[in-house]
């Protein structure tokens, strides 16, 4: 598929443990696509092979038909992968404004010249960053704080301005760890908006999530995983509708 | 959502802050460069010798800063910096003004030697690893035989200016060069390669997700580190007027740990200058107080075990409650 990421045939296996068995899904341009499934269902797990951090011993990745799952997390970024972390992983000495700088270091060309000295070429890159930041600081509707310090800041925000590092250097796929864990409900009510708002035709936007109701808002796909497998995927009204699905989250009478 | 009020006041505060510390360091320099026509030739030569290892102090600040690793083996790179100008001075009759940048290419140059095969290292066990470095320099130094001067060392006395009498320019040079550094340092904490060390540093996964790998990030703090370390070797050398073995033991790798944790790991140029004269004034005090010695020991051991696993964080945390704030 052109436009999309992909997963074909994934296995992973820790030890004798397995993790993920067969599974093969794709996440598309336009779209919200949620990963989900009960604990230990195998979503962060897929999520970590998505991102590079685990090697599945089977199976292949795709992006946009060119084949990513050889390349370790920092080659992906460079085929315009970013991510955010379950537990927010922003630098506490730097301003979130500088944190978010930082989503776009690896597009600058300054050299090590540029880093110590005063030179025309990495004063105009710092700028141009800067302004970036700044413009999705805006938009996020995080202006108020960029000059603040992440540990000076409620989770939600924090969790904000992960995502405003994830977006900034303009990414192919965006994908977001548990973005609403640790959240209040009027955080949460505010992420649901920001990650609506930021849904646009050419990106692939990953959501992985235990709040149902977050995923049912913002999803336009859901992948369900159960015991590592795929069980479902389908629009939210039809995951709502799949018997499987339904078993899995409520027949459970510990759920 | 917090309204806005409640961060803008800690930045306003941040602003003014590095504002006073801007205008503090001018101050303190324009004094530091008017102290020779007061004070004597003593004087000046003990400052001079100071302010050299302020910049020592900063290699080892500027590794638990970025890289927030520990180093006992910095006295591995102040000797390569020292030996380097000593025996070009030596060999080829160039004075400091060619020894220190060749110096400084041939600290980066090892540091990345060493920082490579260790990438894997962190914590104690790096720390373990540099100490192999220090334990290794007196031993190297005498094995270079007659070209380094053996155990009597070898003396630096050529004037890289004209006309300025010597021991001015042992001062001055130091002076200089340390102001430098703080200036690139503070420009160094907003380059993109700034950012990506310091992400890299508390959360490595991020940085990598972020194109930055950790053995870059590893190799680029270590190899800038022993590059600084390597430059304050030179103008040891210089402003002391001599090199030999002995001013490059482990002893030394520990003062500049400790005279490091000392100033806090600050980056700026009062955290150096009082890391620099804690190790121009202890070794001397020591010599005189020679039972203190396993005292100090034990003090370094205790400040390693305090560091634990996360050094630059505990810095940070230390600095903010001494209300140093982020400065340096």
């Amino acid at each position: 598929m052109a436009d999309a990421l992909t997963a074909e045939g994934i296995n992973l296996a820790f030890g004798g443990h397995r993790v993920l068995t067969d599974v093969s899904l794709d996440f598309r341009a336009g779209q919200i696509t949620g990963l989900i499934g009960p604990n230990g269902a195998g979503k962060t797990s897929l999520f970590n092979c998505l991102t590079g951090l685990y090697q599945p011993q089977q199976g292949s990745i795709a992006l946009c038909g060119r084949r990513i799952e050889a390349l370790p997390p920092a080659r992906r970024a460079r085929e315009g992968l970013a991510r955010s972390f379950q537990h927010v992983a922003l630098c506490p000495d730097l301003t979130v404004a500088e944190n978010v700088m930082f989503g776009r270091a690896r597009l600058g060309k300054a050299g090590w010249f540029d880093a110590f000295l005063p030179l025309p070429r990495g004063r105009a890159e710092a700028a141009e960053a800067r302004a970036a930041a700044e413009k999705v600081l805006a938009r996020l509707g995080l202006s108020a704080f960029s000059e603040a310090l992440p540990a000076s800041l409620p989770p939600g925000t924090q969790r904000m301005v992960e995502i405003a590092r994830a977006i900034v250097a303009e990414p192919r796929v965006l994908l977001l760890d548990e973005p609403a864990a640790g959240l209040n409900a009027a955080e949460t009510r505010h992420l649901t908006e920001a990650l609506r708002a930021l849904a646009a035709p050419d990106l692939i936007m990953v959501v992985v999530e235990h709040d149902m109701d977050l995923i049912m808002q913002v999803c336009d796909r859901i992948h369900v995983l159960n015991f590592g497998r795929r069980i479902a995927s389908g629009t939210p009204a039809e995951i709502r509708a799949d018997p499987e699905v339904v078993r899995v989250y409520l027949g459970d009478p510990d759920d | 959502m917090p309204d806005g009020m409640s961060v803008a006041e800690p930045v306003a505060m941040n602003v003014a802050r590095r504002s006073r510390a801007w205008s503090r360091d001018a101050v303190l320099l324009l004094a530091l460069a008017l102290l020779p026509t007061t004070l004597g030739g003593f004087w000046v030569y003990g400052i001079g010798v100071c302010m050299a290892n302020a910049m020592a102090v900063l290699s080892v600040s500027f590794l638990l800063r970025y890289g927030g690793e520990v180093s006992i083996g910095h006295s591995f790179f102040l000797a390569l910096g020292a030996y380097t100008v000593a025996i070009l001075e030596r060999q080829a009759g160039v004075s400091v003004a060619i020894g220190l940048p060749v110096a400084a290419l041939a600290g980066v140059l090892l540091g990345l030697g060493f920082a490579w095969p260790s990438r894997k290292l962190s914590g104690i066990y790096l720390a373990v690893a540099t100490m192999a470095l220090a334990l290794a320099v007196p031993e190297l130094i005498l094995q270079l035989g007659p070209v380094a001067g053996g155990y009597e060392g070898l003396y630096v006395a050529k004037a890289p200016l004209p006309g300025i009498p010597l021991d001015l320019q042992r001062y001055y040079l130091p002076l200089v060069v340390l102001a430098m550094a703080v200036v690139l340092l503070r420009r160094f904490r907003h380059s993109r390669q700034g950012l990506a060390l310091l992400t890299a540093r508390d959360h490595p996964r991020a940085a990598e997700a972020f194109g930055f790998s950790r053995g870059f990030a590893r190799l680029a703090a270590f190899a800038i580190s022993a590059g600084i370390a390597a430059i304050a070797g030179a103008l040891l050398a210089f402003s002391a007027s001599t090199v030999s073995p002995n001013s490059y033991t482990l002893w030394t790798a520990i003062y500049l740990l400790v005279g490091s944790v000392i100033s806090l790991s600050g980056l700026g140029l009062v955290a150096a200058l009082v890391g620099g004269a804690f190790i121009t004034l202890v070794p001397q005090l020591l010599a005189a107080w020679g039972d203190w010695v396993p005292i100090l020991y034990g003090f370094a051991l205790l400040v390693v075990v305090i560091l634990g696993d996360r050094p630059a964080e505990t810095l940070t945390k230390l600095r903010g409650r001494i209300g140093g704030g982020r400065h340096g």
